[in-house]
C-alpha cells in the first residue's frame, strides 16, 4: 500500500489521475481498524473523512513546517529549538571550526583558573563557566549565575571564561569589549547591558557595544585602546584554547569542582552537586 | 430431502484450510477449487504432460486418452454427446465462437434476439456484428423484477429470426429463465438458440438434450473446475456448417498449397495444442457436482438465499431483482447512503470476500436500477449458515457506519 500511494503522489504530481481505488481502500483500512474499539469512532470516521483525511494533510505540512523551522534554529542558532528553548548553543560542523565533542563524558576540566573572577581564591567551591555573550542560552543561565553568587557568597569562586562561538555574529568582539570592563572593574556592569541587548549587539557589533559601553560608565579612552591591543585579543585566544582543550561543544557550560553541567539546568541540579562537594 | 453436508464439502476444499478465517462468497465471480481438480491437473503434469491426439508414444496416447475422458465427462454432466463438446478458454471465447460461426447472410436472415440482462460476453460479441451491419439486433428489457415474460419472447421472435443469444441463469440477480420453453419458440421459428450457461450449468441441473438447445456456452472455473478452461457445446449437424474463429494445426485431414480439408465436429474448432490439465480438472469437476447431486446443490443454495436474504433485510438493505424467483444463492443488493465499493471493501477487512461493481452486465444493472452499481454476494455447496452468519454480523456493523 505504501507503494501505491507513492506512485498516487508522484502521479498527482505529474498530474495524472491515481489509476487505483487508493482512496476508498486506505479509508476502509482506517476505519475497520478503528470499529473494534468503538463504532461511534468509527462511524465519525467514516462519515467525515474528507475532513480527517485533510487534517492528516495538514498535520503532515505543519510537522514538514517545523522541521524546516528547526534546521533553520540548527544552522542560525546551533540548536532545533531556537533562541528560547532550554537547551545550549551547540557548536557545529556547518559554522563552527572549533571542531566537535559531543557528549558531557568527553568533557576535560580546565586545570586554570584565570579569567573573570569574583569571589575569594580560597573559596571552598570553584564554579567555572564557559559562555558566550551572544549565546541566548547563556543569556539564559545569568540568573543562575547570580542566585549561587547570593547564596554561597563567600564559600564560591567564580570563573567566567569567555568562549565566543563561531557560529554568532559579533560574539568575538562583544567578549573583548567585556573582558576589556573587567580591567576597569566594570564587567558586570557592561556584561548586564550586553546580554540585555544580545540581539543588538549581535545585528550591529562595536557600534552596539560602544553605546553601551559609555552607559556603563567606561572610561572610553581606556576602553578602546584595551580593544585595539593585541594582549587583549591574546588573553580571549587563551581562553578559547582553554575551552578547546576541555572540549567544549556547546555554551554555557559550567564545571563545579571539576563536575561539568552543560546548558541553564534548573538551579535545583547546581544546588545538589555544589551541597554535595560542600559536604564532602 | 437435500443431502449436502457444507462442512464436509469445505474439508475438500484446500483453500479453507489455508485461509481457515475467511468467508468466501463471490463464488459467481469465480469457484474455489476441491483437492481432486488440483490433484488431477498436478498429476497430468507430473505424470503424462505430453501432446494429445498428435504423438504416437505412449505418453501421447495417454494424454489422448485424458482428453477424450474429460470431454466424455464434461458431456455427461449435461447430457449431451462426447463430439458435440468443444473445449474453449472460458465461456467468452465459447460465445464469440458459436456467435461468429454462423453465416447469416447464407441462412437468409439476420434477426438476432437477446436481453438486457447478458454479462457483457454475450452484448459484445453481438454489438460488433451489429456495427458491421451484419445483423439486427432485438434487446428484451426486463421489469423492475428483473423478469423477462415468455410472452416477450414469443411476440419478439418471428421467421426472420436467425438466433437467440439469451443466459440460462443471469449473475446479476441469480435469477433464471425458462430456456426450455424459449428453445421451442426458437425452433418454431426456425432459429437457432446460444445458451450462455456460465450461471446455469454451475447451480442448476442442465440438460443439453432434453431442452433441445443448439449452443451451449459454460466455464471450468466457475463449477470448481481450474480456470482457463470451458467449452461450446454444439449440435453435431451444426458443427458441420460452422466457421472456426482459429485456425490452426490438429483441425484439419489434409493441408496443400491451394486448400485444407477440414476435420469434423470438436477437432475443427481446437487449434494448436490444447489445455489439457485444464480440461482433465474440468472433467472431475463434473464428476465431482454429479456426485453431490445438482438438486442437493441447488437445494443448498436456496436455503442460503433466504438467510442472506433475512440478513440483508435487516440490515434494511436494497436487494436487486425479485426475491421469490431466485435460482441460486446469488443476490446483489445496496446498503443505503454507502457506496457498492465501500461496503465490499469493508467487509474485505473483516475477510469477507463479496464483489461489487458492475459485473460485466452493466445495461442489466442499470435496467434494474443499481446505476452506480452493487454489492453482490454468491454462494455455492461449500458455504455454510455458519458463514452467513459473520457475514450478517459483520455487514450489520457496516451499516452502522452508514446509518
Ligand atoms: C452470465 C455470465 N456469462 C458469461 C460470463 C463470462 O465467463 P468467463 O469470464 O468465464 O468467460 C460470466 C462470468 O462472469 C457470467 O456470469
Amino acid at each position: 500500500m505504501t507503494k501505491e500511494a507513492f506512485n498516487c503522489v508522484f502521479r498527482t504530481i505529474t498530474l495524472r489521475p491515481c489509476d487505483t481505488d487508493l482512496e476508498q481502500r486506505i479509508k476502509a483500512e482506517l476505519v475497520s481498524a478503528v470499529m473494534p474499539w468503538s463504532i461511534t469512532l468509527a462511524k465519525i470516521l467514516n462519515k467525515n473523512f474528507a475532513v480527517f483525511s485533510w487534517l492528516f494533510v495538514i498535520l503532515t505540512l505543519a510537522s514538514l513546517g517545523y522541521m524546516l523551522y528547526g534546521a533553520y534554529n540548527f544552522y542560525y542558532y546551533g540548536n532545533c529549538d531556537g533562541p528560547t528553548a532550554t537547551g545550549a548553543c551547540i557548536l557545529n560542523d556547518l559554522t563552527g571550526d572549533y571542531g566537535r565533542f559531543s557528549s558531557p563524558t568527553e568533557l576535560i576540566p580546565p586545570t586554570e583558573f584565570n579569567g573573570i573572577t569574583v569571589g575569594p581564591e580560597d573559596a571552598e567551591i570553584t564554579i567555572v563557566e564557559f559562555g558566550c555573550f551572544t549565546c541566548p542560552y547563556t543569556k539564559q543561565a545569568e540568573s543562575i549565575v547570580d542566585s549561587l553568587l547570593k547564596q554561597y557568597n563567600g564559600s564560591m569562586r567564580y570563573v567566567f571564561k569567555p568562549f565566543p562561538l563561531p557560529n554568532h555574529n559579533n560574539s568575538y568582539q562583544t567578549a573583548l569589549s567585556v573582558l576589556c570592563a573587567d580591567k576597569q572593574g566594570k564587567h558586570w556592569e557592561l556584561r548586564k547591558l550586553v546580554f540585555q541587548e544580545q540581539t543588538l549587539c549581535s545585528v550591529e557589533g562595536s557600534t552596539a557595544i560602544e553605546k553601551l559601553a559609555v552607559e556603563a560608565g567606561l572610561d572610553m579612552d581606556k576602553f578602546n585602546s584595551c580593544l585595539n591591543n593585541q594582549n587583549t585579543k591574546n588573553e580571549l585566544d587563551l581562553y578559547i584554547q582553554q575551552g578547546k582543550d576541555s572540549h567544549i561543544y556547546a555554551t554555557p557550560t559550567f564545571f563545579i569542582e571539576g563536575e561539568p553541567l552543560v546548558g541553564p539546568e534548573p538551579i535545583s541540579d547546581f544546588k545538589k552537586i555544589i551541597d554535595k562537594k560542600l559536604s564532602d | 430431502m437435500i443431502k449436502l453436508d457444507a462442512n464436509k464439502i469445505k474439508e475438500d476444499f484446500p483453500f479453507f484450510q489455508k485461509n481457515q478465517n475467511w468467508v468466501y462468497l463471490d463464488s459467481a465471480c469465480t469457484s474455489l477449487k476441491p483437492k481432486q481438480v488440483i490433484t488431477a491437473e498436478l498429476d497430468y503434469y507430473e505424470n503424462v504432460s505430453a501432446c494429445a491426439s498428435r504423438s504416437s508414444h505412449s505418453l501421447g496416447r495417454k494424454a489422448t486418452e485424458a482428453q477424450d475422458s474429460a470431454r466424455a465427462r464434461v458431456a455427461s454432466f449435461i447430457n449431451s454427446n462426447q463430439k458435440e463438446v468443444i473445449f474453449t478458454r472460458n465461456t467468452t471465447e465459447g460465445l464469440n465462437l458459436a456467435i461468429n460461426s454462423l453465416d447469416f447472410s447464407r441462412l437468409g436472415k439476420k434477426k438476432i434476439v437477446t436481453t438486457v440482462l447478458e454479462h457483457h460476453s454475450v452484448l459484445l460479441p453481438l454489438f460488433n456484428l451489429r456495427n458491421k451491419n451484419l445483423i439486427d439486433l432485438k434487446v428484451l428489457e426486463c421489469d423492475s423484477e428483473g423478469l423477462i415474460s415468455l410472452d416477450q419472447w414469443n411476440d419478439a421472435i418471428n421467421s426472420n429470426t436467425a438466433l437467440i443469444v439469451t443466459n440460462s441463469s443471469n449473475n446479476t440477480l441469480g435469477t433464471s429463465q425458462p430456456t426450455g420453453e424459449i428453445a421451442k419458440i426458437a425452433h418454431d421459428s426456425g432459429a437457432f438458440i446460444c445458451i450462455d450457461g456460465a450461471q446455469g450449468v454451475a447451480h442448476q441441473k442442465t440438460d443439453f438434450k432434453k431442452d433441445d438447445y443448439d449452443f451451449l456456452c459454460f466455464s471450468g472455473h466457475k463449477m470448481l473446475g481450474p480456470t482457463g478452461i470451458g467449452c461450446l457445446v454444439a449440435k453435431s449437424d451444426l458443427q458441420k456448417s460452422m466457421k472456426p474463429l482459429v485456425f490452426g494445426g490438429g483441425t484439419v485431414k489434409t493441408v496443400s498449397l491451394e486448400k485444407a480439408e477440414f476435420l469434423e465436429n470438436y477437432e475443427k474448432f481446437e487449434a494448436g495444442i490444447q489445455n489439457y490439465a485444464g480440461a482433465i480438472g474440468f472433467g472431475v469437476a463434473c464428476d465431482y457436482l454429479k456426485k453431490i447431486g445438482m438438486e442437493n446443490i441447488n437445494g443448498h443454495e436456496k436455503k442460503l438465499a433466504a438467510v442472506a436474504i433475512r440478513a440483508l433485510e435487516e440490515a434494511g438493505a436494497l436487494i436487486y431483482g425479485s426475491k421469490e424467483q431466485k435460482q441460486s444463492a446469488l443476490i446483489s443488493f445496496n446498503l443505503k447512503n454507502a457506496k457498492p465499493h465501500d461496503v465490499a471493501l469493508m467487509l474485505d477487512k473483516f475477510n469477507i470476500a463479496v464483489r461489487s461493481g458492475f459485473f460485466c452486465a452493466q445495461p442489466a444493472m442499470e435496467a434494474i436500477g443499481a446505476k452506480e452499481g452493487a454489492v453482490r454476494l454468491s454462494a455455492y455447496l461449500y458455504n455454510t449458515e455458519e458463514d452467513l452468519t459473520k457475514f450478517k454480523e459483520i455487514l450489520l456493523k457496516v451499516n452502522e457506519l452508514y446509518s
